[in-house]
């Protein structure tokens, strides 16, 4: 006998959030190919690199790097948090406190936006260098419903996406999708196909299979965590590391336009340890 | 063993007294039982429901799940002597003597060791019998232990495996994809179960639930409840199905049950699940329960193929068991058969995710667009295209269709996207079938 408790039901019928929400302005972008590189050195951002320090390898087809950037192009900074009813109490202040933390550390071009999921997708601040539109946001999240994950990640890449700086995606979950409708296939299509970096924090005991492979497939990292009493300072490491991120681009040359490009980024002459997106997705599929 | 046997008296004086459909006195009575209570009143109860089909028995058993031979039940004989007096009573055997049964109730003396309530209830089981329907105690007391597990509060206790004979049953609360809880409950389902099994059909002197159209009409009002509450139990449609093999609702239902447990809620909460020693689920992998969704809804397809909303379903689970063109087939049947804007609804949604993994993405879009246009406050078909588009290269439609979904966030009820309650959705009518169920005793008591 399985029993969802009551108080799934009444608080689906809850307020997500109550919110003044700007509409966020899209556009489109140059189709060259971006990479996210952390360079490493024994653990330690390696600084100095040039556009010929980089070998790149798009399904094993030497690339002609034309730009590197190191902390020169703003970050666009999408939060992308579980608003269901299992965050609340500490939890949610703490979640709250971590978003708090992070604002603080955005530069003063940089933008940020908070996407919110439970059963129901939320923009609860558009993407926006005036961050206290997002502080009232934050104060205003209310954990209620079930947990559409794979729908929150893939509103939040499309927010990434909706701007041309640099894009970092923080998704935060305490717990496994229960009611997205796309399927987690759909949106790590999606995440092979852009420049967004994900972040995954996942919180308790279940196994984050799909912000293992989104992270993955982004060339981010997943954060697999107990408890929420050090989210802060997690939450400020992540930006500080994707500060630390080279961005390599370049225009694809010599290799097939469509389909799954293999990426293989090396730093010429030096010991590095390269974390980077394992490839792209191009063309329709 | 006289507060057992006390127990079955009052327990049979609650059932006369309810009143089907309510949270009464009765109810609260007998739900307020502790589960060990109950426990032997299964065992108990059982006795007396044997010895009204068959006067003359004498030797006892009961075969719990998991058990492998049956357990033999022993009473002293002045115990079982009182048994037979209940016996006598419930099955309004307790007066004429003309009848064999009703003549060794006489030998027994019942009739003077009946109080009040106990005369009352022979009175009332024995004109159920000569108008044609032999089954008083059972019938209201199926009903009694439904409403008390559907209406009265039903009381929870830790994990107690026991030894002694009777059904056990357990609990896993459930929220946002995790177990949150795991505890004992009261067999308020197996009693009324039990009880059904016994029914001899109106005009009939043979025992055969399978036909018996309020056994019928039970099982489909308290399955399609449950499902409605979410409050799961494979055994109830499991009994159900072995009684009622190809009746399309009770299939249709299992079939929704099995893609209910297919569901990642239901499917995490069941693996992150620590599950005490002895108890397990009956619940499958995903595949698994996919599969037999997939089964059951043909079965009941093959007894009524005119079912729009069971094609839908069919379609639905062949969709996540990547059966495209099949699923699509169903699905297009199904959006042509039915009216109610909440299946048209699904179906264009299940049928554009089947159309975008055929390669068809203006069938797709187009799928997609019809399920907006149905419910505009919905975000699932937004959420679609805007995938779609992002997958095709149409990045200016996928941000497009985004924000879309972001402008219909305040829309929060349920109803505003029914995507959301799809799997209690078969169940919309469970209330109404309750209401149907409990009408004939409400007139017969207003009689």
């Amino acid at each position: 006998m399985i029993v969802r408790s009551a108080a799934l039901g009444a608080l689906l019928m809850s307020t997500v959030m109550s919110t003044q929400t700007q509409s966020p302005v899209f556009s489109t972008r140059v189709e060259v190919v971006r990479v996210d590189v952390l360079v490493t050195d024994s653990g330690r951002p390696l600084l100095g690199l040039k556009p010929a320090d980089f070998e790149v390898l798009d399904n094993g087809v030497p690339q002609q790097v034309e730009f590197v950037s190191y902390d020169q192009i703003p970050l666009n900074v999408v939060l992308a948090f579980d608003m269901s009813d299992s965050v609340a109490g500490d939890r949610l202040d703490h979640l709250r406190s971590a978003g708090a933390a992070l604002l603080a550390g955005l530069k003063r071009n940089d933008q940020a936006a908070l996407v919110t999921f439970s059963h129901q997708i939320a923009l609860g601040a558009a993407l926006t260098a005036d961050l206290e539109p997002l502080r009232d946001a934050l104060d205003q999240l209310v954990g209620s419903g079930e947990t559409s994950l794979v729908d929150g990640a893939y509103a939040g890449i499309t927010v990434g996406e909706s701007d041309v700086g640099r894009a970092l995606l923080i998704v935060f979950s305490d717990g496994l999708d229960t009611m997205s409708w796309l399927s987690p296939t759909a949106v790590l299509d999606t995440a092979k196909r852009s420049d967004v970096v994900v972040y995954g924090v996942s919180l308790g005991k279940t196994k984050a299979e799909f912000l293992r492979d989104l992270t993955s497939f982004t060339g981010g990292r997943l954060f697999e965590m107990d408890k929420t009493s050090n989210l802060s300072a997690t939450f400020v490491s992540i930006l500080e590391e994707f500060r630390h991120r080279y961005l390599v681009s370049y225009t694809p040359r010599n290799v097939s336009r469509d389909g799954w490009h293999r990426l293989d980024v090396r730093i010429k002459g030096k010991r590095a340890t390269i974390k980077a997106r394992p490839g792209y997705l191009a063309g329709p599929s | 063993m006289e507060a057992r046997l006390a127990r079955v008296e009052q327990w049979t004086k609650a059932v006369m007294r309810h009143k089907p459909g309510t949270p009464d006195e009765a109810a609260f009575e007998v739900g307020g039982w502790s589960n060990t209570a109950l426990r032997t009143l299964f065992v108990d109860v059982n006795v007396v429901v044997k010895l009204i089909r068959n006067p003359a028995a004498a030797n006892f058993s009961i075969q719990s799940a998991g058990q492998r031979r049956p357990e033999e039940i022993r009473y002293s004989t002045s115990d079982f002597r009182r048994l037979r007096v209940v016996a006598c009573a419930a099955g309004g055997q307790v007066g004429g003597g003309i009848t064999l049964d009703e003549r060794r109730c006489l030998d027994i003396g019942a009739i003077n060791q009946l109080d009040g309530d106990l005369r009352e209830l022979a009175q009332r089981a024995r004109d159920s019998r000569l108008s044609g329907d032999d089954n008083y105690i059972l019938r209201r007391g199926a009903v009694l232990e439904a409403d008390i597990a559907m209406l009265a509060p039903m009381g929870s206790e830790p994990i107690a495996m026991s030894s002694a004979p009777g059904p056990d049953r357990f609990r896993m609360n459930l929220a946002d994809g995790l177990g949150t809880e795991f505890r004992q409950v009261a067999v308020h389902w197996d009693l009324a179960r039990m009880l059904l099994d016994f029914i001899k059909p109106r005009g009939t002197d043979r025992v055969a639930p399978g036909g018996d159209d309020m056994v019928r009409d039970w099982y489909r009002a308290t399955a399609a409840w449950m499902q409605d509450r979410q409050d799961h139990d494979t055994d109830h449609l499991d009994h159900a199905r072995a009684i009622f093999s190809t009746d399309a609702i009770i299939l249709f239902l299992s079939g929704s049950q099995a893609e209910a447990y297919a569901a990642p809620e239901i499917q995490s909460a069941v693996r992150s699940a620590v599950v005490p020693s002895g108890a397990r689920f009956s619940i499958g992998s995903d595949r698994e329960e996919l599969r037999r969704a997939e089964g059951f809804y043909r079965r009941a397809l093959a007894a009524v193929p005119a079912f729009p909303e069971l094609r839908l379903r069919l379609g639905h689970v062949l969709l996540l068991l990547e059966h495209h063109a099949d699923a699509a087939r169903h699905l297009r049947d199904a959006i042509e058969a039915e009216d109610l804007p909440l299946l048209r609804y699904y179906g264009e949604l299940f049928l554009g995710a089947a159309e975008e993994r055929l390669g068809h993405a203006d069938a797709a879009r187009q799928a997609y667009n019809e399920a907006a246009a149905l419910y505009p406050s919905a975000q699932s078909p937004h959420l679609a295209m805007s995938a779609l588009a992002r997958r095709l290269g149409d990045r200016p439609t996928a941000l497009r269709e985004m924000q879309t979904v972001f402008d219909l966030q305040h829309a929060d009820s349920l109803s505003d996207d029914p995507w959301w309650s799809y799997h209690r959705s078969q169940a919309r009518n469970a209330d109404d079938l309750l209401a149907a169920l409990w009408r004939p005793f409400l007139a017969e008591a207003e009689r």
